[in-house]
């Protein structure tokens, strides 16, 4: 009766994982159900590489079974049962059904390939092929094994994930009873501790075996340390030590003694003891062991979904309400900022360009000023005129340039204010120089001025001759010479040239300085023309970019204001959708609860308890 | 060999550049400054391995004296430097206190370090110094176990290995996937993917080997053999050696009165010997019978294990009949004379090979763990250093040679040793003239050589590994003939 509780219990499991839509664990379930109705004890020895494995099945069964050897010597998992006359078979998964999950290899789906029985050496120590996960099945008429006993030899294996790596029959989740071999020459090591532990987890029965003990003498404190190891670990594991030597030379020369002193009757005595009691201790320590993994398997999506539900209210359609009234005021300081941002730039702009054009002006007449302080305008004017408009042309165009480029900035700027909205907000229109800038600006007019004619030089040349011709002629008069005599007549010449030569260049200082007068009323009207132009410029490019990016605003708070709506009904909306499904998972796990408290009332022995309720 | 310039000459000039590049971080300059005068040092060879390994035992076995482990640093993550000095003497540097002096207490085989009173997880280093001919060339360096570095709290012991030893002596029972990946952490850097000349793996413990049976050793030649053939394994050391440590500890340290106790064992009935051998636990418990008693007994199987006795009194047997007689067997049987001629032919013959390696090593990690400006150029150097360094490339050919590896006729294979400086690294040696010879004599040798093996190195008759060791022979050839076109002898 006690064996239909455990029954009932892994079928209400199974249940369970249907109703869960979880195919793969069903399949497990299903899989150790048809394991634990088999009434043979299938023990799986495993453990690191050249801790003699193969010679403790060997041992325990007094027959060479498993060929042993130096190196890696096992490659493929060896199982061995009860035949009645030496067998063995290589068997490998038909590559027929390569899509079927591991666990469905039914016995149809495997060929099967005879092996003498003195080339199982060459067998197993051949790596694993390319066809899939194959084993070698050895089959010997041992009374031990008669009575239902099934050893697994494996490849040994340094880690974890290595374990079970060779093939479907190599699982720890397929046997009932794990051997973890480990040799006495030294303790435990962290990859054995960990191997441990992960066998441990899922399954109930672990057995550490302490090979090699005819090896060393101190394998008395080995073991005791190993114990101690595993008590710190928290793995309830028994540590028997052996050796294998001892066993096969007992049974060589039929000394009672010499097997008692191998240690092998504990071992055996222990897997006799587990085959016996398989239907019903381990049973149900097996269904313990199932029931926690699939309800920790279970329930951990679950845990998972209302976890993730609780970190939805802040992202959900509430969090999405929240997050577009934060837009909302976002936009508000943002077009405030922009606007700022605008007039700011646009009036330093407007007085940097107006403080360039001055300063291209002023640098402009310091040349002409400097130019005319020696050249007349009377032969230079033609060459001057050409190149005073050419530079004014020049200044003019500069400036604009400059004024296009901070026109440019001056967007960016803005627009960079609408960094977060999104890319594309810069206004599509291009800036570019007028091509006619030259030809708007104003003649500059040939100014009059006075040129020094030949008669007025005449004039100018009698009245100082004058001067000196009678200054002279009065003088010689008194020595008794007449008043027109060669002297006076010298002096009065010398007079004349003079003052022609003084008198033309006084003309020149005035032609120059009204040059300059000229060019500086041109300058300064150019100056005001362009300013002009800048500065309409310089408004329209505001007005332009304030109209442009008002529209954007606008565009934007729309579109804002529309999801704020749709945030808000969908937040309605979504609350009691998730109460519902809320209260379902809680449900769920409350029966999960139930079934995993009904496992463990199977078993004495009650393991850790399983961290079910959600986490509030 | 580097025509015109050698390799260890290159690590110093590099050196030197790199104290230019660094020369305002002091840190940097500490340690370019000790690299620097870690050239001048004896080799540093570390024995490294997993835990159990027989580190310590094989440590004492190539010293021949009993003075490894300090016991209770196993676990402290602490090195232990053997060097030589005149005075035994043992110094422990921790991290942040001022260096300690040790007390030592001298036994009849050996030594032991006490650390009573030391705070030993905080402990560093312990230098002992040790009076010994075989500290005269090396520095061993006993390490605690190698772990894959992925446990917490831990710095990664091979990565030190690797940078504070110039050779490593790597232990493991049975080179099993974990040992390669922790050998493999020294091959992030352009040093470590050059060619491996400095890690001898070691199969240690091999008297366990298929459970304590009598022919155990030469199963662990064989294996090792297999290991070599492993290409992973082969690019990670020179080559593969298998030793046990405590056999050749003990035929190293066997005294009179040992070798008497086992011959009285050995007049025992072989049967009778047999079913006392058959575990442990017999021999010690053993019959009242049996002499000598069950102390000297245990202290016997202490010092050689259950295999060793085996073998021991199966030598003294076969007539082994004096102490030096077995203690000469049992160094040979245990491996340890062909690992310690390895460790010479492969090690400390190279040691400036070794040197410029560990050197271009510290610069290259100096480089890429602070660039600055410039610092690119100078790993442009070290890499086109390696590229050129032939010396890497004979190391490896001659490691090969020794274990027969490329199958190469013995008359050749023992004048391709010869050509890559087997016998010694001098142009006569090499080329196998008397070492007076003329310049025009060593030439026409030098050519005639050269001619053969570049012909050997293109022979499509050959296989591939042998064509790539002719080559190198060949491009040994070639860079005699232009030593000696340089003018040097």
């Amino acid at each position: 009766m006690v064996a239909a509780i455990w029954l009932d219990v892994l079928d209400e499991i199974a249940r369970t994982c249907s109703a869960h839509g979880r195919g793969d664990l069903l399949q497990t379930v299903r899989q150790r159900r048809v394991q634990l109705l088999d009434p043979r004890l299938r023990v799986l020895v495993v453990g690191e590489s050249q801790q003699g494995k193969s010679q403790l099945v060997n041992a325990i069964l007094n027959a060479p079974a498993c060929p042993v050897g130096d190196g890696r010597t096992t490659l493929l998992p060896t199982v061995v049962q009860h035949a009645e006359a030496p067998s063995a078979a290589l068997v490998r998964a038909s590559p027929a059904a390569p899509g079927r999950p591991v666990g469905a290899a039914l016995p149809a789906a495997v060929e099967r390939t005879p092996v003498p029985l003195a080339q199982v050496a060459s067998v197993t120590g051949a790596p694993g092929s390319r066809r899939g996960p194959a084993y070698v099945e050895i089959g010997l008429p041992r009374a031990l094994l008669g009575s239902g006993l099934v050893l697994v030899d494996t490849p040994g294996a340094d880690e974890v994930a290595a374990l079970g790596a060779a093939g479907p029959v190599a699982v720890p989740a397929g046997a009932d009873t794990v051997l973890l071999v480990s040799d006495s020459t030294r303790e435990l090591s962290a990859g054995e501790l960990t191997m441990l532990l992960h066998v441990a987890r899922s399954h109930a029965n672990v057995v550490v075996v302490q090979t090699k003990t005819d090896l060393v003498p101190d394998w008395r404190a080995v073991a005791e340390r190993n114990r101690q190891h595993l008590a710190e670990a928290g793995v309830s594991a028994p540590v028997i030590p052996v050796s294998s030597a001892l066993r096969l030379r007992a049974a060589a020369v039929d000394d009672r003694e010499l097997n008692a002193e191998s240690g092998f009757p504990a071992l055996i005595g222990r897997l006799q003891r587990d085959l016996a009691g398989k239907s019903d201790r381990l049973a149900r320590a097996a269904v313990c062991t199932i029931a926690r993994t699939v309800v920790e398997q279970l329930a951990a999506p679950l845990r998972a979904e209302l976890a993730s539900q609780q970190a939805e209210e802040q992202s959900g359609p509430i969090s999405r309400l929240h997050a577009a009234q934060r837009e909302v005021d976002e936009l508000r300081r943002c077009s405030s900022r922009w606007q700022n941002t605008l007039a700011d730039e646009m009036a330093d702009l407007l007085s940097d360009i107006e403080f360039d054009l001055r300063d291209r002006t002023r640098e402009i007449l310091r040349l002409v000023d400097e130019a005319f302080d020696t050249a007349d305008p009377l032969n230079a004017w033609d060459e001057f005129q050409e190149w005073l408009e050419a530079s004014l042309a020049e200044a003019a165009e500069a400036n604009h340039d400059w004024l296009v480029q901070r026109c440019d900035w001056t967007t960016r700027r803005v627009a960079a204010a609408f960094a977060r909205y999104g890319g594309d907000v810069l206004p599509p229109w291009p800036m570019t120089v007028p091509a006619d800038l030259g030809e708007e600006l104003p003649e500059i007019e040939r100014p009059n001025v006075d040129r020094f004619t030949a008669g007025q030089k005449l004039i100018t040349g009698m009245r100082g001759s004058y001067g000196g011709l009678l200054m002279v002629g009065l003088a010689t008069t008194l020595a008794g010479m007449p008043m027109i005599n060669p002297l006076s007549l010298s002096v009065g010449a010398l007079f004349g040239g003079k003052s022609i030569r003084d008198e033309s260049k006084q003309l020149l200082r005035r032609r120059q300085a009204v040059v300059k007068t000229a060019v500086q009323r041109h300058v300064d009207d150019f100056f005001v023309r362009v300013t002009k132009d800048r500065r309409d410029a310089a408004r329209q490019v505001q007005r332009m970019l304030r109209d442009h990016f008002s529209a954007l605003t606008e565009e934007l708070q729309e579109a804002i204001i529309q999801s704020f709506r749709s945030a808000k009904q969908a937040a309605d909306t979504d609350a009691a959708v998730r109460d519902h499904r809320q209260r379902e998972i809680r449900l769920k796990m409350t029966r999960l609860a139930g079934l995993f408290e009904q496992a463990q009332q199977l078993t004495v022995v009650r393991s850790a308890p399983v961290q079910l309720e959600p986490r509030a | 060999m580097t025509v015109g310039v050698r390799l260890e000459e290159t690590a110093w000039a590099l050196l030197h550049q790199a104290l230019q590049l660094y020369r305002d971080s002091p840190a940097a300059t500490d340690h370019l400054r000790h690299q620097l005068a870690r050239l001048e040092q004896p080799l540093l060879i570390a024995v490294a391995g997993p835990w159990r390994s027989g580190k310590s035992t094989l440590l004492n076995a190539i010293m021949g004296e009993e003075v490894a482990p300090v016991e209770g640093v196993d676990d402290s993550g602490c090195f232990t430097w053997y060097e030589d000095g005149s005075q035994p003497r043992a110094t422990a540097y921790s991290a942040d206190q001022p260096a300690q002096e040790l007390a030592i207490v001298k036994s009849p085989t050996g030594m032991r370090v006490d650390l009573v009173g030391q705070r030993v997880g905080e402990l560093r280093d312990i230098v002992v110094q040790w009076p010994t001919r075989t500290l005269r060339q090396v520095t061993l360096i006993d390490t605690p176990a190698a772990t894959s570095g992925d446990e917490p709290g831990r710095a990664p012991v091979m990565e030190r290995v690797l940078r504070d030893a110039d050779a490593v002596l790597y232990l493991t029972r049975d080179g099993r996937d974990s040992d390669l990946r922790l050998l493999e952490t020294g091959r992030e850097s352009a040093v470590g993917q050059a060619a491996p000349v400095n890690v001898i793996m070691v199969l240690s413990r091999v008297d366990e080997t298929g459970g304590g049976r009598i022919d155990g050793l030469l199963t662990a030649r064989r294996l090792a053999r297999r290991q070599q053939r492993d290409p992973r394994v082969d690019a990670l050391c020179v080559t593969v050696v298998p030793c046990s440590g405590l056999l050749g500890l003990a035929g190293r340290i066997l005294s009179e009165s040992d070798f008497a106790m086992l011959a009285e064992l050995a007049r025992v009935p072989r049967p009778e010997l047999e079913t006392h051998l058959l575990s442990a636990d017999r021999f010690v418990r053993g019959d009242a019978l049996l002499r000598p008693d069950a102390e000297v007994r245990a202290a016997l199987l202490d010092r050689l294990g259950l295999f060793g006795l085996r073998l021991a009194t199966t030598l003294i047997r076969a007539g082994c009949d004096s102490r030096a007689k077995l203690s000469a067997e049992l160094i040979r049987r245990s491996g340890l004379a062909e690992l310690r001629e390895t460790m010479h032919r492969s090690l400390i013959d190279r040691h400036d090979t070794l040197k410029a390696r560990s050197a271009l090593a510290a610069v290259e990690t100096l480089l890429r763990s602070e660039p600055r400006r410039g610092a690119d150029e100078l790993l442009g150097r070290v890499e086109q250093i390696l590229a050129g360094a032939h010396e890497f490339r004979e190391l490896r050919l001659l490691a090969a040679l020794r274990n027969t590896r490329l199958g190469f006729e013995a008359e050749l294979a023992a004048e391709a040793e010869r050509l890559v400086g087997g016998d010694g690294v001098g142009l006569a040696a090499r080329l196998g003239v008397e070492h007076d010879a003329t310049v025009e004599r060593l030439w026409e040798v030098a050519a005639d050589a050269q001619w053969r093996w570049r012909n050997r190195a293109e022979d499509p008759l050959l296989r591939l590994a042998q064509r790539r060791g002719a080559q190198v022979v060949a491009r040994s050839c070639e860079g005699m003939l232009a030593e000696l076109a340089g003018g040097g002898r």
